[in-house]
């Protein structure tokens, strides 16, 4: 019986052991193709190095490695031996040092990290925090440096964990610094919601799962890592770093890998239409391509629009235009629109918008687009809450709650933030929206996060690096999200209060807040100083951010 | 080393009045050239100069000197 998701593998790894598993992309190089048995065989090996470094059931093993072949049989052995792998970000270059270590530290706190498995580059930075008092961090390993030890592979390798409401895998939201919320879910979230999931987009065998998504994101990790070696379809797996160079490498790989299934944030569609030329088009075919996920940021109408003008010619087919609603508190996908029928798209009326109701437009009013993430997947449940939590009708706009057979226990180690969203068994998700017809169209936030190329982006982490910056009065700063059309996403703006008044002096400062947001890999496109108390302080006396975001868009040209 | 017409490029394109640029400096170094901005600093050196990169060039280059290089060779 299959309990949990180390069965479902061993189970693939059985039935079809000459069948490929993850096709791993580099560049310039012919792909890495792991098939099921190749890679039982090496997460074997580890496995066994793993154990006798004194890895054990339920210890949480941080993974912070680059596109790797061997990322893939690290994961599964980590898992094998019952402990809780969580995938994190490998540090930019722009972040800095201290600001990496403060993440980890922070994300240990609140996780109980106990093993770091991580690249040889990053030991100097890694390693004062195992001698920090108080750190929970028994070790650094690096197991890329380990040779592959063939006499020692057994098939499959043992399993330790044979119980559903075991926990299976850490993931952690997104956030610049200390901000980020564990979540832990378990065996029966996953397997769970993989079904109800693959069944929404019918995926089979003979789907392709091609992504350059990072793993250390729900969209990733659920989508495209557990989905499909759970399923046993085919995963081609692009390195997020070259993509993000050169987008078009995600289109060969559909091309050439035959890829059926893809997902990606709104910015992604825009940058693609925008930013591949022609030329380099010529070998590509979208034609095996069935659904194309927008996820994890708003959905844009126009993006839409563009991704679908931009590669009819190559056989994109509008009807693979779909959306999804997904959150890693959910284990992924709460709502999902059907494999077949491009994601329906409703004009409303911005008035109606700020009245709290979604009615259609008509005529000459200024229209917002809306693009549907589908109806809920089986499993789950949405309402849409007013003010004081009570249910509103279809055609209201308020907060969404989720209830769902995967909904996570709570964040770990987290109590008061577990207690601020998860009430009775719902899970109020900050996001505003509305039903029609049974499907789920979001339009803002009530949160103040800030989403900027598929990455949540806390506007206090922002501010908070800003009041330390000479020049800047402490406190007197805020960050702000803004759309920007262009790009599918949106930008970051900061105003910040200053005395300086020379010009030299406060170019040297609209330098020095960019830079310093480099620090903490946030990029602001629009510093904006302004003198003493322009700022709208709340009761509280702190600067109001929505106040003060609509102040600026109004006084300080922001579009 | 770095021309004064490629750095117009880069500095046109991140918003930026100025910055030093040699060749050993790196996309990370300088304010607001992130992974999303790469791409437009492609494109518009690719006007800006009429030539073309190939997408493993784009890929491999590691640091504004050898993007130089890369151009110097193109325009020869």
């Amino acid at each position: 019986m299959s309990n949990t998701v180390w069965d479902y593998w061993t189970a693939n790894v059985e039935k079809h052991p000459d069948r490929e598993a993850v096709v791993h992309w580099v560049a310039g190089e012919p792909p890495f193709r792991w098939t099921w048995k190749k890679l039982f065989l090496a997460a074997s090996s580890f496995s066994i190095r793993l154990a006798e470094m004194g890895i054990r059931k339920g210890d949480v093993c941080a993974l912070i490695i680059r596109h790797n072949k061997f990322f893939y049989p690290l994961y599964m052995a980590v898992s094998s031996l019952g402990a809780l792998p969580a995938v994190l970000a490998y540090p930019n270059p722009r972040l800095h040092p201290d600001k990496f270590r403060q993440g980890l530290e922070g994300m240990a706190r609140r996780s109980g990290l106990d093993w770091m498995l991580t690249e040889k580059e990053l030991d100097e930075m890694i390693r004062p925090l195992l001698t920090q008092s108080g750190s929970t961090i028994r070790g650094v390993l690096f197991p890329l440096e380990w040779e592959e030890d063939t006499s020692r592979q057994s098939m499959p390798p043992t399993r330790k964990v044979t119980d559903s409401s075991s926990p299976c895998l850490l993931q952690h939201s997104s956030g610049t610094t200390g901000l980020q919320k564990a979540v832990v879910l378990s065996n029966r979230a996953v397997i769970e919601h993989i079904h109800r999931y693959g069944a929404c987009i019918q995926a089979a065998p003979d789907d392709r799962i091609v992504s350059w998504l990072p793993l250390y994101h729900d969209m990733g990790l659920i989508a495209a890592f557990y989905l499909p070696l759970v399923l046993g379809i085919p995963l081609v797996q692009i390195d997020p770093f070259e993509w993000i160079l050169a987008p078009v490498i995600l289109l060969d790989a559909l091309s050439k890998e035959n890829g059926s299934l893809a997902w990606l944030p709104n910015f992604a569609y825009n940058l693609m239409a925008d930013r591949i030329r022609e030329d380099d088009l010529e070998d590509v075919r979208l034609d095996t391509l069935r659904m194309v996920i927008n996820c994890s940021e708003p959905v844009r109408a126009e993006s839409h629009e563009r991704f679908h003008r931009r590669f009819a010619p190559y056989g994109f087919r509008r009807e693979s235009l779909a959306a999804c609603y997904a959150m890693a508190e959910t284990t992924f996908a709460v709502t999902q629109t059907p494999p077949g029928v491009e994601a329906r798209k409703v004009n409303i009326s911005l008035q109606g918008i700020g009245k709290g109701i979604a009615e259609s437009a008509i005529g000459a009013e200024t229209v917002r687009r809306c693009v549907s993430s589908g109806k809920p997947i089986p499993g789950c449940e949405i309402r849409i809450l007013g003010e004081t939590g009570e249910d509103l009708p279809d055609g209201s706009i308020g907060e969404i709650a989720i209830r769902s057979v995967s909904l996570f226990d709570g964040y770990r180690n987290n109590e008061e933030k577990t207690a601020e969203v998860l009430k009775d068994g719902w899970y109020t998700s900050g996001d505003i929206g509305f039903r029609q017809e049974g499907e789920l169209f979001v339009v803002g936030r009530k949160k103040d996060m800030i989403i900027v190329a598929g990455k949540n982006i806390y506007p206090e982490d922002i501010e908070d690096v800003l009041s330390q910056v000479e020049g800047v009065l402490p406190g007197r700063v805020i960050a702000f999200g803004l759309e920007d059309e262009e790009a599918g996403t949106e930008q970051i703006c900061v105003v910040a209060e200053t005395p300086l008044t020379g010009e030299t002096e406060r170019k040297r400062l609209r330098l020095a807040i960019v830079e310093t947001c480099m620090g903490i890999d946030v990029t602001v496109s629009r510093p904006y100083l302004a003198p003493p108390r322009w700022l709208i302080k709340s009761s509280a006396g702190k600067p109001a951010r929505s106040a003060n975001r609509e102040r600026a868009i109004n006084e300080l040209n922001y579009q | 080393m770095v021309s004064e017409k490629l750095k117009g490029v880069i500095l046109r394109e991140l918003d930026l009045e100025d910055f030093d640029m040699v060749d050993s400096t790196t996309a990370s170094m300088v304010p607001g050239w992130d992974s999303l901005k790469h791409v437009r600093i492609i494109m518009a050196i690719e006007e800006a100069y009429d030539l073309r990169f190939r997408t493993l060039e784009v890929i491999r280059l590691k640091s504004v000197g050898e993007l130089q290089a890369l151009i110097d060779k193109k325009t020869a």
